[in-house]
This record gives C-alpha cells, structure tokens and sequence, in this order.
C-alpha cells in the first residue's frame, strides 16, 4: 500500500510539485529584476527617442541623458503626433515616420524647416538593416546629408552626391538605400498631414 | 587532486574538447554575430555567463531533478538566465542592446549551453560544474572573436569600430553578410584540425 503511494507520488506528483516550484522561482527572479529596472529602461527609451528628435532637428545638446533631457525641455515643445521647436529662428517641425526597410521596419524622426519642405534633419530610431551594409543608414555622414534638401531625392553612387535633391547611396546596400528613399520621399506629405492636418 | 581534476576541467574546452571547433556546437550564433568585434564579445560574454550559472545551478539540483522531466528543467533555468542577460543589457547597456537585437534571447537556443548541462553538469558537483560552464564559454568566446577580428576587418576595414586600414582598402562586403562567417568558420576550423590537432586521418 504505502509503496503503491510512494510510486504514485514520486512518478506523478513529485515531477509536477517540483517543475511548479522551478517555474515560480525563475518567474520571481526574472520579474523581480524586470520591475527593479523598468525605470531605468524606460528612461532609456525615452531618451533615446529624444535624442533623435533633436538630431533631427539640428539642435545641439550635451552628450549624455542628462544633457538630452535639458536639450529637450529648452527647446522641444512636444505637440499632439509631432514635436516643434521653440528658441529657433524659425519654427521647425519633426515628425515620426516609419516604414519596411530590407529586413524589418525602420523608424525615423524626420525633422522640416517651417516651410515643411526643406529637411532640417534625419534621425534613426530603430533599424534591422545588415550589419556593416545597409546599418551604416545611422552612420552620421548619411543622415547629415538630408540637412537644408527637398525631397523628391535621387540616390546616387557613393561619394557624388552635390546637387540639391541628390543623396548618396550606400555601396552595397542598394536595397536599403531605395527603401530609405521611397521612406523620406513620402515624409513631407506625412509631416504636412500630421503637423497642419492637410 | 582535486585541484588537478578542476584544472584538466578547466582546460579541455579551451583546446581538445572546445565547443566550436571540435565539438561543433553553438554555430549559429558563430555565424550570425560576428561581424563586428564589440556585438561578438557581449554576446559571448552572455553565453559564458549563461553556460557557467545554469551548469552550476542545475548541478546542484542533479539530485532531486526527476529525469523525465529533467529537459524541462533545464529549460527553464537557462532561460531564466537569458533573460537576466537581457534586462541588464537593456537598462544598463541600451545601445548595445539595441544592436545585438533579437540575439541576446536567442542564447538561449545556443548548443553549448544546454550540451554542457547534459553532458557534465547533471553528473558532477557544482564547482566542476561552474568551472566546466565557464571554461566551455571561454572556448566559445577565444573562437568567436578571432572570427570577428578577421571579419570586422576585412569587411569593414576597422576593428572595434575604429578605421584600421586606410582609404585605399575596398571593404569585402561578403564578409560582414553571413557568406563571410561561413567561410571564416570552415577555414579555421580546418586550420585548426589540421595544423593545431592533426587530426588522423580516416583511411
């Protein structure tokens, strides 16, 4: 009898009573550190969405999240789907933008001078691109070039670019380098949609 | 004695018995992150950390696992560990987060540190254990980042993200695709048999 009892308990109840214990543990000590350090990670993010949307809009701060959020708080007026300027000469407006890139959805801050045509900046939030290829979209000498251009734009090789709506391209990233295109291509009537609701 | 045993335990994954050029374990991540030296050396130092705690974790609980659900087990506890590995990159390390992307989780399909469990932890002490998991990471790693160096610099022409090679150099973009890690990985590990192991040959 107490040997029928013992096989039950330890063949079926005993695997289950200890991969419970094991579960619960493991879920503990992962949600506790994820609750001891979601401020610090939603800082993070915040932060680093920021920090494009002053790159974006030529604004120049301190580089560290303490310098980003005084950046931020003089000069950035955070308005409903947009962020404006405020202490500039002139008004200028970024707006988020997001679309497919080659392997995943890149996002953006695209910033506009008050005419809402002339790009006053370009900043990458978030990419999945090929590493060392198509990435390089975040290397600062690609975005900087969009600075005081119009779209429509026109991708040329590598290191030619110099008329006004020329771009250079990626060598070896043609695939994003058109995805990138058709993606700050559409940003003015997007930016105009969103900013003036036309 | 002991002492001698811990050593041999240590050295093995370096050398004989490493994980990627001889027991070939963990490939995929071999070929998916190294193309640049600073992802590969977070990430193996992720797969170090995750091999070397849950071998010795589940170690100590060889005893009391019940062996039918023993996968299970172990499961869970390495995932436990990547996702430690995640939240702290995460809150401490954000831009290396956000480039290692979905890499990070994936440890967690990694061979070497489920093969580790199996093949030693569940049957030795939790210090041999912790030295065989680390020692196992460390062999990972050594492999990986000679991987990466000759990657990174062919591919890109720098190394740890600074410009290395001059102008002139047209970077091999094949290397930094996973094509590149592929033919890196074959080359040493037939350098490797060949020269450092010679290898018998099968007749």
């Amino acid at each position: 009898m107490s040997n029928k009892s013992d096989s039950f308990f330890s063949k079926r109840l005993y695997p289950l009573l200890f991969m419970l214990l094991v579960t619960v543990v493991c879920i503990l000590a992962t949600s506790g550190l994820y609750l001891g350090t979601q401020t610090k990670a939603l800082a993070n993010e915040l932060s680093f969405t920021r920090k494009a949307v002053l790159d974006a809009a030529q604004i120049s701060y301190q580089a560290s999240q303490a310098g980003i959020e005084q950046a931020f708080t003089t000069s950035i007026i955070e308005q409903d789907g947009y962020y404006e300027t405020t202490g500039t000469a002139s008004k200028r407006y970024v707006v988020p933008l997001e679309g497919p890139g080659l392997w995943g959805k890149i996002s953006l801050m695209v910033g506009f001078e008050d005419d809402m045509t002339t790009f006053s900046g370009v900043a990458i939030v978030s990419q999945n691109e090929t590493p060392g290829l198509g990435a390089r979209i975040e290397e600062a000498w690609f975005t900087a070039q969009f600075q005081g251009k119009r779209a429509p734009f026109s991708m040329v090789e590598e290191g030619t670019a110099d008329a006004d709506n020329e771009i250079d391209a990626i060598t070896g990233a043609t695939r994003t380098s058109e995805y990138f295109k058709t993606l700050v291509d559409q940003a003015p009537s997007t930016a105009k949609l969103i900013v003036r609701g036309q | 004695m002991a002492k001698s045993a811990l050593k041999k335990t240590f050295l093995t994954p370096l050398g004989k018995e490493n994980p990627v050029f001889v027991q070939i374990l963990g490939i995929c991540s071999t070929l998916a992150v190294t193309n640049k030296l600073q992802n590969t050396l977070v990430m193996t130092l992720g797969v170090m950390f995750t091999t070397a705690l849950s071998s010795w974790t589940l170690s100590l609980m060889r005893n009391r696992i019940p062996s039918r659900i023993r996968m299970m087990v172990e499961t869970m506890v390495i995932a436990t560990y990547v996702i430690i590995v995640d939240i702290v990159l995460k809150a401490f390390y954000p831009d290396m987060w956000k480039q290692l992307g979905p890499y990070v989780g994936l440890i967690i399909t990694n061979c070497i540190v489920m093969g580790r469990v199996e093949a030693f932890a569940l049957q030795n002490k939790p210090l041999a254990s912790l030295v065989d998991g680390l020692a196992s990471g460390l062999g990972y790693t050594y492999v990986l980042m000679a991987i990466a160096f000759v990657r990174e610099l062919l591919g890109t022409g720098s190394l740890w993200g600074y410009r290395i090679l001059g102008t002139w150099w047209t970077n091999w973009s094949i290397m930094v695709m996973p094509p590149g890690g592929f033919f890196m990985l074959a080359i040493f590990i037939w350098v490797v048999r060949e020269i450092v192991l010679k290898e018998k040959k099968h007749v």
